[in-house]
């Protein structure tokens, strides 16, 4: 019987040895190192600015949780065409259900009264118009291309992709060029582009119900498409020690955390719940504005300024920043939070590893696919995070177009990846 | 007979692309192609592709973040 071999494990003697067999992995103690440096990144951040502090835990939580279920917006937009393989896009899928409850409740709190047609402050909803048309469709080329969206390619630099280091540098400068051509944009369609906010046109209940509804129906569609396509195949068994003693259930605990894979819906409905937090503090997820504030305060430190944005202060979301000369905000808590939670599950899960492409013409493409999605983020506010997984849930129809377009962009990508060496 | 085939280094969808190219290729008398990868996502992509061309899958951990892919003809 297999209770009976947990019976002869004296849990008082065996206790140390269980902790020595742990701890001779040296994985626990580069993870455990890099939690005590976050730890006092926390308190510098807190003792700076209390929401300073809670964005770093916030970002660390994302970028933890996204490396640790592989969650990939790239993969979830591409595999679908490529592969006829939804995993990814199932995870995105339940985020964005988890996520659209919470929002709407919070919204609700913002906007009371939805007939006077006001907007919520802090949700991402956009003007839609062709700059979202033209950005959208271009992101979802670029992030095929680059293989990986904004998001993808931070905690994936956490990783030791150094094809992901190459991406980012290209999406800095990306924002940077869209900064220059954003008044031409803004003169042509964004001025007069329609913040469109389903509340205003159905109320608060009957928008989360039919955002829902939609969400579900896709799930469903997904599922209906893998299976034609021909299945996919079931999640690879987890690595674990039998579960006979104490000693392998605890290791079997720490290998189910820290090293094997979770669960993508888990992942996608706990990435949600983050994006409610986030919300909660201050504003929902968002990666490219704070990005635009980098690149654009790096090209004024060499001159290079695109001079005013117009109308980028009332706007909401992920729109271009110019920065104040502030070094530090919340947002780069957030971001390099991201980068640092992921570095953290990948050193727990003996993950982090320097990856170079054989193929040098790799880092060509990563980078072209940066600068693509770059432009393509400034021009149509916001990436995968701000203008889609913090915009659906805000009960905006613009989060609904960008998909549609950078899932068309998506498409575009495959075509060209699959003819490239 | 067994293959091998190096997907180290590169990142998704490649390493699904490149084995979905060499199981193709494999001739009548080959029935078995070994991947090895560290790109933790491909345990997902590849096994897919494979098992609809017609293979089994057995992933095996080589070292932490490097794995063996082994498909076989069924």
């Amino acid at each position: 019987m297999q209770a009976q071999s947990g019976i002869t494990d004296s849990p008082s003697k065996r206790f140390w040895e269980i902790v020595a067999t742990n701890i001779g992995d040296p994985n626990i103690y580069k993870g455990a190192f890099a939690v005590m440096v976050a730890v006092a990144v926390y308190i510098f951040a807190n003792n700076n600015e209390i929401r300073m502090g809670t964005y770093w835990l916030l970002g660390l939580g994302a970028g933890f949780v996204l490396q640790r279920t592989r969650l990939c917006f790239a993969s979830g937009f591409r595999d679908i065409f490529l592969l006829g393989h939804g995993r990814n896009l199932k995870g995105i899928l339940v985020g964005l259900m988890v996520a659209t409850i919470g929002f709407s409740f919070l919204m609700a709190r913002q906007v009371p009264n939805t007939a006077l047609g006001t907007y919520p402050a802090t949700a991402h909803t956009m003007p839609l118009g062709w700059h979202t048309v033209f950005g959208a469709t271009l992101f979802g080329f670029g992030m095929v291309l680059a293989g990986g969206c904004v998001t993808g390619s931070i905690y994936r630099m956490g990783e030791g992709y150094i094809g992901s280091w190459v991406s980012f540098a290209g999406i800095l400068l990306g924002l940077f060029v869209a900064s220059f051509t954003w008044n031409w944009w803004y003169e042509f369609t964004i001025k007069d582009s329609p913040r469109v906010w389903l509340p205003h046109t159905f109320g608060h209940g009957g928008a989360l119900f039919l955002t829902l509804a939609a969400l579900v129906i896709l799930y469903f569609l997904v599922i209906w498409w893998e299976t034609r396509r021909g299945g996919i195949a079931p999640a690879q068994p987890a690595q674990l020690l039998p579960d006979t003693t104490f000693s392998n259930k605890v290791q079997n605990i720490f290998r189910q955390v820290f090293v094997n894979g979770w669960h993508v819906l888990l992942g996608g409905g706990i990435f949600g719940v983050v994006n409610i937090l986030t919300f909660v503090s201050t504003r929902p997820l968002g990666v490219t504005g704070e990005l635009s504030r980098w690149s654009l305060s790096l090209g004024n430190a060499l001159g290079l300024t695109p001079g005013e944005l117009l109308g980028t202060s009332s706007m909401a979301g992920c729109v271009l920043d110019t920065g104040d000369g502030t070094f530090l905000t919340f947002l780069l808590f957030l971001v390099v939070g991201i980068f640092y939670g992921s570095f953290i599950g990948a050193l727990f899960a003996g993950e982090f590893k320097i990856r170079i492409p054989k193929q040098k013409s790799r880092l060509v493409q990563s980078g072209i696919g940066g600068i693509l999605m770059g432009y393509g983020a400034g021009t149509a506010v916001g990436c995968t995070i701000g203008a889609f997984f913090s915009s659906i849930p805000s009960l905006s129809f613009t989060g609904w177009a960008w998909a549609f377009f950078a899932l068309i962009g998506a498409w575009l990508g495959t075509q060209v990846i699959q003819r490239l060496p | 007979m067994s293959k091998q085939l190096d997907v180290r280094g590169e990142i998704c969808p490649y390493p699904m692309m490149r084995t979905v190219q060499a199981l193709k290729k494999m001739g009548k008398n080959e029935n078995q192609l070994v991947v090895i990868t560290d790109h933790a996502p491909a345990l997902d992509t590849i096994p897919t592709q494979a098992i609809r061309l017609g293979f089994d899958v057995k992933i095996e951990e080589v070292k932490s973040s490097e794995w063996q892919v082994i498909l076989t003809r069924k």
